[in-house]
C-alpha cells in the first residue's frame, strides 16, 4: 500500500527525511513513531503529495507519486484537522467529498458521521465544535468514500478517554475490514495497543521497524536490590552481563537479561542473597526512549566523525 | 471538474462574500443617489459666474440661460441613466472599476487566500492533487462571485434607479423604461471580461501570498499600482489599468456614476478597444503563469 525507497527531503541545509525505506502491507495498522522534529509530518506530507521529495520514490496504492489519483483515493487527517468554520459539519463533509470527486450523497456522509459519533452535531456550524468534535470530524472526513488506505496523524488529540477508546476500536475495525491504516503518533500506549507494526524514525532516519512487542534492543530486564554491604560483591557477580547498570544508591542494579532466575542463581552461587529480584518487561515507551536516545547519540557521533575527517 | 466546482460554490456561500456583495451593491445605489442629488442641485442652483449673479446684461442673461440648459441636460441624462434599461451601465462601470476590484480582492482573499490561513489547503490538495484544476476552479468561482454581484447590482438599480430619479425630482424621461438595454448589456459583457482579469490577478495573488490578508492586499496593490502607472505619460499605455479603460471605453473625464477608474489615469483613451482586450488577455495569462509557478511549490502550512 505504501512503499518508500531512499526517500529524502531537504529544506535548505536541513535534512528532514533521510533515505527513508518503508513498506506498509495491506490490512495493517502501521504505527509511525518518532520524537518531535523527527520527520514524521514531512513524510506524511510527501505521501499525500503536498510536498515533493528531494530524491527517492514513493509508491502509493500501486502508483508511483506524483499521482493525483492515488492521493485522492487515500483518506487522510494531517495534524489538527482544519475545516470551514462557517459551514456545518455535514456541509464540510459534502465539500470534501465533492473536492475529491467522490459521492457526497446523504447515505455516505451519514455513514461516516455515524461512525465518528457526530450524527447529533452534524447540523451545527463547525465554529461551535470543541477540539474533540473537530478531531472526530477529521476522522469522518478521512473515511469518506471508503478509501483503501487511511493516513492519520495524532487521531486522538483532544479526545476524552471514551473518545480515544472509540477511535482505537474504529481504527482496528477498519483494519479488520481490509483498510490499511498508517498512524503517526507519539502516544506510545496508543501505538502499542492499536498497531500491528511500528516504524521508529529519528532525525529523518528509520532506526527500527517491526511488531511493537519485539521492537528495540532490549526485550527484558531484571532489577536487583541487595543489602548495601553486599553491593561490591553483587557488582562483581553481575559484571558477567556487560550492560548491567548500578543505580545511584549503589545497592540496586538493572541487568539486561531475559531471566530473573539466571541472575538470582548467579548471585546465590557467589554467596549474595538479594533483597529482591524483579524481572520486568519494558513497555514500548521505555524501548522507544532507549532507541531514540541511542540513535540520536549515534548520529551525533557520525556527524562528529565527518567533521573530524573533514 | 463539476464536482470540484460544486464544492467551491458551497464554500463561496459565506458571510464575507455576501457582505462584500451587499456593500458593493449598496455603494452602486448610493452613487446613483448622489448623482441624482447632484443633478437636482444643478437644476435649483445652476453654476453661474459670480459676475452675472447681480447683473442682467445681455451677455449675462445668455450665460444664465446656458447654465440652466446645461443643468437641465445633465438632469435629463441622469434621469435617462437611472432607467432600468440604461442603468446597467452603472452596474458595469462600478464592477469594472475600483468597487469591483475591492470586491474581487476581498473574495479572493477569503475564498482562496483563506484556504492557507485556515490550513484547509492541506485537505483540498490531498483530495484534489491536480493543482491546475484547483487554480481554475478558484478563478472561476471568484469570477462568478463578481459577475453575480454585478447582475444583482443591475437588478437592484433597475428597481431603485427610477425611484431615486423621481424622489430627487428630476424631470421625467421620454425614453422607455427599457431604452438603452442593448448598450447596457454590451457594457455588462465587457465588464464580465474585466472581472475575469481581476479574478485572474486575485487567483495569482492567492497562490503567491498564501494568506487571506496577503491575497487581498496583493490583488488591490497590483491594480492600484497599475492605475498609478497609467497616469505616467511615457509608460501609461502598457499599464493594465489603461487596458481596462480602453476596453470599457471609460471617458477620460471620469463621469462618476459610470466608473470609478478613469479619473485616476488617462492613458487608456489613446488605446483602441481591441488593444485593451489584448492587453487584458496578456495580463491574465501572465497572472496565470505566475499562479501555476508559485502553486507548484511545497505546501507546508
Amino acid at each position: 500500500m505504501i512503499a518508500c525507497s531512499e526517500l529524502t527531503k531537504r529544506f535548505g541545509s536541513t535534512t528532514a527525511v533521510d533515505r527513508l525505506q518503508l513498506a506498509v502491507g495491506p490490512g495493517l495498522v502501521y504505527g509511525f513513531l518518532g520524537p518531535n522534529g523527527a520527520g514524521k509530518t514531512t513524510t506524511i506530507r510527501m505521501l499525500l503529495g503536498l510536498i515533493g521529495p528531494t530524491s527517492g520514490q514513493i509508491e502509493l496504492l500501486g502508483a508511483r507519486l506524483p499521482d493525483p489519483r492515488a492521493t485522492a483515493r487515500t483518506g487522510s487527517m494531517i495534524e489538527e484537522p482544519a475545516f470551514y468554520p462557517w459551514l456545518t459539519g455535514r456541509e464540510n463533509l459534502q465539500v470534501l467529498a465533492e473536492t475529491g470527486g467522490c459521492r457526497a450523497d446523504g447515505p455516505e456522509v451519514a455513514r461516516v458521521l455515524g461512525l465518528s459519533g457526530l450524527s447529533g452535531a452534524a447540523a451545527k456550524k463547525v465554529r461551535t465544535y470543541s477540539q474533540g468534535m473537530r478531531q472526530r470530524l477529521g476522522i469522518a472526513a478521512a473515511m469518506l468514500g471508503r478509501p483503501p488506505l487511511l493516513i492519520v496523524d495524532e487521531p486522538t488529540n483532544g479526545l476524552d478517554p471514551s473518545g480515544i477508546r472509540d477511535i482505537r476500536e474504529l481504527l482496528r475495525g477498519l483494519a479488520a475490514d481490509g483498510t490499511t491504516v498508517f498512524l503517526s503518533s507519539h502516544l506510545l500506549a496508543e501505538v502499542e495497543q492499536v498497531c500491528d507494526r511500528v516504524a521508529v524514525i529519528v532525525r529523518g532516519r528509520l532506526i527500527e521497524e517491526g511488531p511493537p512487542a519485539t521492537l528495540g534492543v532490549i526485550s527484558r530486564r531484571v532489577v536487583v536490590r541487595v543489602d548495601p554491604a553486599d553491593a561490591g560483591a553483587a557488582a562483581r557477580l553481575l559484571a558477567r552481563w556487560p550492560s548491567t547498570k548500578a543505580a545511584d544508591t549503589g545497592a540496586e542494579f538493572v541487568v539486561e537479561h531475559g531471566s530473573g532466575r539466571d541472575v538470582n542463581a548467579a548471585l546465590v552461587a557467589g554467596g549474595v542473597i538479594a533483597e529482591s529480584v524483579i524481572a520486568e518487561q519494558p513497555g514500548l515507551e521505555d524501548r522507544f526512549l532507549e532507541l531514540t536516545q541511542h540513535a540520536a547519540a549515534a548520529q551525533e557521533e557520525d556527524e562528529d566523525d565527518v567533521v573530524d575527517a573533514g | 471538474m463539476m464536482s470540484l466546482m460544486r464544492a467551491e460554490f458551497r464554500k463561496l456561500s459565506r458571510p464575507l462574500v455576501w457582505g462584500s456583495a451587499l456593500t458593493v451593491t449598496c455603494f452602486c445605489v448610493l452613487i446613483t443617489w448622489g448623482a441624482a442629488n447632484n443633478a437636482r442641485g444643478g437644476l435649483t442652483s445652476p453654476r453661474i459666474l459670480d459676475v452675472c449673479e447681480q447683473t442682467s446684461t445681455a451677455q449675462c442673461r445668455h450665460v444664465i440661460a446656458a447654465a440652466h440648459a446645461t443643468a437641465r441636460a445633465a438632469a435629463a441624462a441622469t434621469t435617462a441613466l437611472a432607467q432600468p434599461g440604461e442603468i446597467g451601465h452603472v452596474a458595469a462601470g462600478m464592477l469594472a472599476s475600483l468597487p469591483g476590484l475591492a470586491l474581487i480582492a476581498l473574495v479572493a482573499g477569503g475564498h482562496w487566500g483563506g484556504e492557507w490561513g485556515l490550513r484547509t489547503i492541506r485537505q483540498l490538495l490531498s483530495r484534489q492533487g491536480r493543482r491546475g484544476m484547483v487554480l481554475a476552479a478558484k478563478w472561476l468561482t471568484i469570477w462568478s462571485a463578481g459577475v453575480a454581484t454585478m447582475l444583482a447590482c443591475w437588478a437592484v438599480l433597475a428597481l431603485a434607479g427610477p425611484l431615486i430619479a423621481a424622489v430627487a425630482g428630476l424631470p421625467s424621461t421620454h425614453a422607455g423604461l427599457l431604452a438603452g438595454l442593448a448598450s447596457s448589456a454590451a457594457a455588462i459583457g465587457r465588464a464580465v471580461a474585466v472581472l475575469g482579469l481581476f479574478s485572474a490577478v486575485g487567483t495569482a495573488a492567492g497562490a503567491i501570498g498564501r494568506g487571506q490578508l496577503a491575497t487581498t492586499a496583493l490583488t488591490a496593490a497590483v491594480f492600484l499600482l497599475a492605475l498609478l502607472l497609467a497616469g505616467i505619460a511615457t509608460i501609461g499605455k502598457v499599464s493594465p489599468a489603461s487596458y481596462v479603460q480602453a476596453w470599457m471605453g471609460f471617458a477620460g473625464n471620469g463621469y462618476l456614476p459610470t466608473n470609478f477608474w478613469s479619473r485616476f489615469g488617462g492613458s487608456g483613451q489613446h488605446l483602441g478597444q481591441l488593444a485593451g482586450l489584448a492587453g487584458m488577455g496578456i495580463t491574465a495569462a501572465v497572472a496565470g503563469l505566475a499562479a501555476r509557478w508559485r502553486f507548484a511549490a511545497d505546501v507546508t502550512v
